[in-house]
């Protein structure tokens, strides 16, 4: 059986791939963390991969808005490979760093099938400060996005001081119309935050923590499924352990919501690619 | 060509920083901003022809969705301007991304007059804002001299074209480089010289130093290479390599200690040798886990079958005291390049901070440089900006306040790496430099900036101690240059590694040097920030972000390619010889050649006088207070106390679980905010196993006896680890001392040999805990001037000195990380546990701290039976028995059961005459607020309790309660019989979270 093959970008300040490559690996795909700059003098070509993983991180030290040096510098080198990547209906993920970067390359959100054009950004946080937190995730159930299907909601950190998904009225509308909004921060019961901190721990419009493009191949989130890896991870998984001893059932045994995230993009590439 | 680009947000976007500004200017100033709107300037000074420019514009410098920019001043309304830009030389990290991103879009390089400056301007609006308001704000809040300059433009004055009319901050030494020869014909005058080039020699190293210069045979031999007279870059190598930052002067110097009481003397002629190596290297023999220790960056223990971890801790005191974000970026990007530099190099894995801070209220008129809330903020951002952008957690941390901080603020920073044992073929923890070995210097480049921040960290802060270094750590070149690394590492490229820190190439090469005996260096081929620095700057400037590398030929080809790819600058500078020499050079001139053996020509050891008055000859006894009558509202009061209270507003903005292997979070609970007794992670993602690290700071009770503050420190430290999981065979400890200064003068430090004599006396404990517990001291620092003279009303300097303090860092292997344990209590009904043994032991506490007492019963540790309750409590977490457990620490039991019941967010039911007491007859508050060691709350679940019950037989562990339901309260019966505390859970965290509390949100 021909191996789904994960690439996971590294280098200038980047900083989630090794864990990102485990939670590849663990979803049944083969990770490859490659440099940018191998990307770039072609010692390793993007059309030899399946998924394409930005992960999180400092690029370029954010010093000129979160992504945007990554996306010029992407953008400037391998542009049309991306383009091509895309076409092929190949899967790309952008994890906060990443999702910031796929919004100012504008592989996202990709209205009107325009990969180029950007039109939402992602901006600092309205706590005026960098924040980890776990956050509650609500999942688009008819969301075309690849990577959360079946899901309805989910669990995992965000970690950034800018976080703030921001765009014109007319735009966010046409991402809810095209159910291009994928992740919601919510509440503990999976309704929209409203706004309202912590549960939306940046200010996002209308509490939008992560989107994909009109196919669901391209998507991009804030929160980190890749730190949800195993399931000592969750903050409280203490108590779910206590919980579960005490009604008898065993603890820990299945795939955490982050691995599964993955799973779905690495089954996709199994069933629809290979 | 100079263009200024203007960049502000669109004007119905929300100004993050605006709004900051304008909170601040309030609580800290009273000001009253209306609406504060900040633009980033970037000014371009570079060959690059307009519409080049333009699309530099409009693709690095302007999103399209959230920004406007311009090429001439932006068109924002404000009554005041306050423009703030670096003075020439700092380090401006979002230049050099500029320049990178720039480079790269127009396929250009930048040339030696060629440079890009970032600044800022706020535009102001508000109908009462005065002049010396505005420069209130500019100089107090957003500008710092010592590394900024700033420029105030009233609307009348503001000239639309012009603008800031902001000129780039290019550094211009017009100076041709050179070294000097120094006059040595007696003592006197290299004395004065010593004083006059800030070499801080020691008086009695002098003779030493002239007499090696004066040998003949050393004169004949430097005679052939054209030198007489010492150089300057000569006795600069000295005097960096005798700085007590690098000697350890003060440790391992002779101590004639006498106890007043007893009129007993003792000397001690090495503290660090007796009760730092000694004990440690004992132990290494007894634990197989035990790899490498005492001499390498950090030290090295076993984590599981394929791998080993690093660990080392250090202070970044002084530089923080005055540029408080630069100060504190430093030091934790400082101390991650020590794990990197430790064996051939490892991958960091985590870190943690420890701030101890003045009074943040304080409105006296001491006038420290600056003002304590102003400077924790600055750490607090700095060692965000560090940790976050070095991509590695920060999983632990302690911010404390005492007024004796406000001298001098101590700033701690903790490293973890971890490296596979065997690298090539070869054992990772071991490295040397051979003949032939190519010296590389990677990273950073150097420029005047940490010139002689070693000798200034090792004196304390006058009014002449020079400014320039400060610095501003880069952890962006230092990302890279760590990925890069640990590729050459692993395809063996590297022999040596080492970092630039104190000393810069000095210390770095001066030492590596050692292992193959000599080596000579081309001065010349450094790469600098800008031209024009004497051949002595380079070699002792303290320029961050470097690595020093030793690689044979063959190898150089492929470290180089690597470095290339991963955008890191590398370049050979010299090599490793056997000659016996440290042989500099530039531009093939001969300006430094002595003798590798030059520092073993008998230097004598400093000399200290140590006198110990015990607390009953300092006047020191119990105060007399009368048990109060509300021991809710005391409670309360207790939470709210600002060492007591939640400092999440800190911790949340530390990436605490980058690298995916986060198992216990800082914060723990049900609503993730009581702070956790230790952090465990998973460097290894594949394996079970997990590395637990704790922390302790207990400085007050060196009001007592620093004896019982170090074994106190210690003591709780493990125990942390204990309730967490942590496995008491194997404790690795880090021991950072920070001390105001034991050499005794009769006027500048009257209490000097007091001082020395805590400090003997904390090293005897260190050894003592360190002996009864089993724990080697992987790693340690010390800082040994935390005094500030801070000047008065009256223009008057007074001294304040910081209380003597330790950080103890300590690390646990856990074999099993589903075993880990959190505080929270997790049901109702389980049963409550109080273990270990309540003693009338308040000397020091919190509770006696709210009355401004001090009292001498402080807390002394029972190593003995500690151990055989810290075997047990490991066991019973082993067998899965607690559902919780916590250590108690400062506050006692009545704080720590207020934390536990937050954290679970239920009731808890408590009956004080049930806790195991020393004493029949302590008094309630006693109980709840004595904070003798060895203690731990536990909960379980009713059918753990037979099991439970029957470990613990013998030893003092009462069950003294049980879980209430969510809606209950925490309730404490005292030994009367009658209820003492009801305080629902909410309350509790109302108060818990309340001084702090605005902190987190910003709007």
């Amino acid at each position: 059986m021909e191996q789904v093959k994960a690439l996971i970008l590294t280098g200038f300040g980047l900083n989630c791939d090794n864990e990102t490559a485990l939670a590849f690996e663990l979803a049944g795909a083969q990770s490859h963390r490659v440099h940018i700059n191998a990307l770039i003098a072609k010692k390793v070509r993007l059309a030899d991969f399946h998924i394409l993983a930005l992960g999180g991180g400092f690029s370029w030290g954010d010093d000129h808005g979160a992504g945007v040096i990554q996306a010029v510098k992407l953008k400037n080198h391998i542009g049309g490979d991306l383009l091509s990547f895309v076409e092929q209906g190949k899967l790309v993920i952008g994890i906060c760093n990443g999702f910031q970067t796929l919004v100012n390359l504008g592989l996202l959100p990709g209205l009107d099938k325009d990969y180029t054009r950007r039109s939402v950004a992602i901006t600092y946080n309205d706590c005026g400060s960098f924040r980890d937190q776990w956050v509650h995730l609500a999942a688009a159930p008819e969301s075309p996005c690849v990577f959360t299907k079946g899901m309805q909601a989910a669990e995992f950190p965000v970690r950034h001081g800018e976080g703030k998904f921001i765009a014109d009225p007319d735009v966010v509308s046409a991402l809810f119309t095209g159910r291009q909004v994928v992740f919601q921060y919510a509440n503990e019961k999976a309704h929209p935050a409203e706004g309202v901190f912590p549960l939306n721990p940046n200010g996002s419009v209308q509490d939008i923590a992560g989107i994909c493009d009109p196919t669901g191949r391209i998507f991009g989130l804030m929160p980190h499924p890749e730190a949800y890896n195993h399931v000592t991870n969750h903050p409280d998984w203490t108590r779910q352990k206590q919980m579960q001893i005490r009604s008898k059932k065993a603890f820990g045994m299945q795939d955490t919501k982050g691995i599964q995230l993955f799973r779905n993009g690495v089954d996709y590439i199994r069933e629809r690619v290979l | 060509m100079i263009y200024n680009i203007e960049i502000a947000l669109k004007p119905q976007l929300r100004d993050a920083e605006g709004s900051a500004l304008i909170k601040k200017a309030d609580t800290y100033f009273g000001i009253c901003i209306q609406s504060a709107r900040s633009i980033h300037m970037v000014t371009i000074e570079a060959d690059i022809a307009k519409d080049d420019m333009e699309r530099v514009q409009r693709e690095i410098f302007t999103n399209p969705v959230t920004q406007v920019s311009s090429l001439t001043p932006g068109d924002i309304d404000f009554d005041w301007c306050i423009w703030i830009g670096f003075r020439p030389g700092v380090k401006d990290n979002p230049g050099a991304t500029a320049m990178e991103a720039i480079a790269d879009l127009l396929g250009k390089s930048f040339g030696p007059d060629e440079g890009i400056y970032t600044s800022r301007r706020y535009c102001l609006k508000g109908e009462n804002l005065t002049r010396p308001d505005v420069e209130k704000l500019a100089e107090q809040l957003l500008s710092n001299p010592i590394i900024q300059r700033y420029k105030i433009f009233p609307r009348s004055q503001w000239d639309p074209v012009k603008g800031a009319d902001v000129k780039p901050a290019r550094v211009i030494l017009d100076h041709i480089p050179c070294f000097d020869f120094i006059d040595i014909d007696s003592d006197q005058t290299l004395a004065r010289i010593s004083d006059q080039r800030n070499l801080a020699l020691n008086a009695r190293d002098i003779p030493i130093i002239r007499n090696y210069f004066l040998d003949p045979d050393v004169l004949a031999q430097r005679g052939k290479m054209g030198l007489s007279r010492p150089t300057d870059v000569e006795l600069e190598y000295i005097s960096q390599a005798r700085s007590d930052h690098c000697n350890h002067n003060t440790f391992n110097g002779i101590f004639r200690y006498k106890d007043v009481l007893s009129g007993e003397v003792t000397i001690e002629n090495s503290l660090f040798k007796t009760y730092i190596q000694q004990p440690t290297l004992a132990l290494k023999e007894k634990k197989d886990w035990v790899v490498s220790v005492l001499w390498d960056n950090a030290g090295v223990g076993e984590f599981d079958e394929e791998n080993n971890y690093v660990i080392t801790g250090e202070t970044h005191n002084s530089p923080s005291n005055m540029e408080a974000y630069g100060g504190a970026i430093t030091g934790i990007v400082g101390v991650y390049r020590d794990p990197m530099g430790t064996g051939l190099g490892s991958k960091l894995f985590m870190g943690s901070f420890g701030f101890c801070v003045g009074d943040i209220t304080y409105d006296g008129p001491l006038k420290p440089p600056l003002h304590p809330r102003r400077l924790l903020d600055g750490v607090v951002e700095g060692v965000k900006d560090g940790g976050n952008k070095s991509g590695v957690p920060t999983t632990f941390g302690q911010t404390l306040f005492d007024p004796g901080y406000m001298g001098k603020s101590l700033v701690f920073v903790t490293a973890l790496g971890i490296m596979p044992k065997q690298v090539a073929g070869r054992p990772s923890h071991e490295k040397k430099t051979s003949p032939g070995d190519l010296i590389i210097m990677s990273g950073g480049r150097v420029g005047k900036d940490g010139i002689h921040g070693v000798t200034a960290s090792s004196e304390s802060f006058s009014e002449n101690t020079p400014a320039g270094h400060v610095q501003i750590g880069d952890p962006y070149t230092q990302k890279k240059m760590h990925d890069f690394l640990l590729v050459c590492r692993d395809e063996g490229l590297i022999r040596f590694i080492t970092d630039n820190g104190g000393g810069g190439l000095s210390s770095s090469i001066g030492e590596s040097a050692m292992i193959s005996n000599g080596c000579m260096v081309h001065l010349d081929k450094v790469p600098l920030k800008y031209e024009g620095l004497d051949m002595w700057e380079i070699w002792v400037s303290e320029s961050q972000e470097r690595m020093t590398i030793a690689v044979t030929p063959a190898h150089l080809d492929r470290f180089m390619a690597l470095s290339t790819e991963h955008g890191v600058e590398s370049t050979v500078i010299g090599e490793y010889t056997d000659s016996g020499k440290l042989h500099i050079l530039y531009h093939d001139k001969t300006c430094a050649y002595v003798d590798m053996d030059l520092l073993d020509k008998g230097f004598p050891a400093w000399e200290f006088d140590a006198v110990w008055l015990p607390p009953e000859t300092r006047g020191l006894c119990e105060p007399v207070i009368r048990s109060p009558k509300d021991v809710n509202r005391l409670l309360i009061a207790m939470l709210e106390q600002p060492n007591i209270c939640s400092k999440e507003w800190i911790i949340r903005q530390y990436d605490h679980e980058v690298q995916g292997g986060s198992v216990i979070k800082p914060l723990v609970g049900v609503n993730h905010n009581i702070p956790s007794d230790a952090s465990v992670t998973r460097p290894v993602l594949t394996g079970k196993k997990g590395l637990a690290f704790s922390q302790t700071l207990l400085p007050w009770y060196s009001k007592i006896d620093a004896y019982h503050m170090m074994t106190c420190t210690i003591d709780e430290t493990v125990r942390r680890l204990i309730a967490v999981g942590g496995s008491f065979a194997h404790i690795g400890g880090v021991d950072n001392f920070c001390w105001p200064n034991i050499a005794y003068d009769a006027q500048s430090n009257p209490d000097g040999t007091f001082k020395a004599a805590q400090l003997v006396r904390a090293c005897r404990a260190l050894k003592d805990a360190c002996v009864a517990y089993e724990i080697p001291l992987l790693s340690g620092k010390d800082s040994m001037y935390v005094d500030g003279h801070l000047e008065g009303a009256f223009g008057e300097r007074i001294k304040v000195s910081a209380l003597e303090t330790v950080q103890f860092s300590a690390t646990s292997v856990i074999d099993d990380v589903m075993c880990c344990l959190t505080l929270d209590p997790k049901a109702s009904g389980d049963y409550i546990y109080v273990a270990g043994t309540t003693a009338d032991e308040l000397g020091g506490s919190e509770y006696y701290d709210m009355f401004g007492k001090t009292g001498r019963n402080v807390p002394r540790v029972n190593f003995a039976a500690n151990k055989i309750l810290y075997k047990t409590v490991e066991k019973a977490i082993g067998l899965e028995i607690p559902a919780s457990c916590h250590g108690i620490a400062r506050g006692g039991l009545g704080v720590h059961l207020a934390l536990m019941a937050m954290a679970g967010g239920l009731g808890m039911e408590i009956d004080l005459s049930q806790v195991p007491a020393g004493a029949s007859d302590l008094a309630d508050e006693v109980l709840l607020f004595s904070e003798s060691a060895g203690r731990f709350i536990l909960t379980l679940a009713p059918d753990q309790a037979p099991l439970f019950e029957k470990l613990c037989k013998g030893l003092p562990v009462c069950r003294a309660g049980t879980v209430k339901a969510k809606e209950d309260s925490l309730k404490i019966k005292g030994t009367r019989g009658d209820t003492i505390v009801n305080l629902s859970s909410q309350t509790l965290a109302d108060a818990f979270n309340k001084p702090f509390g605005d902190m987190i949100w910003n709007r």
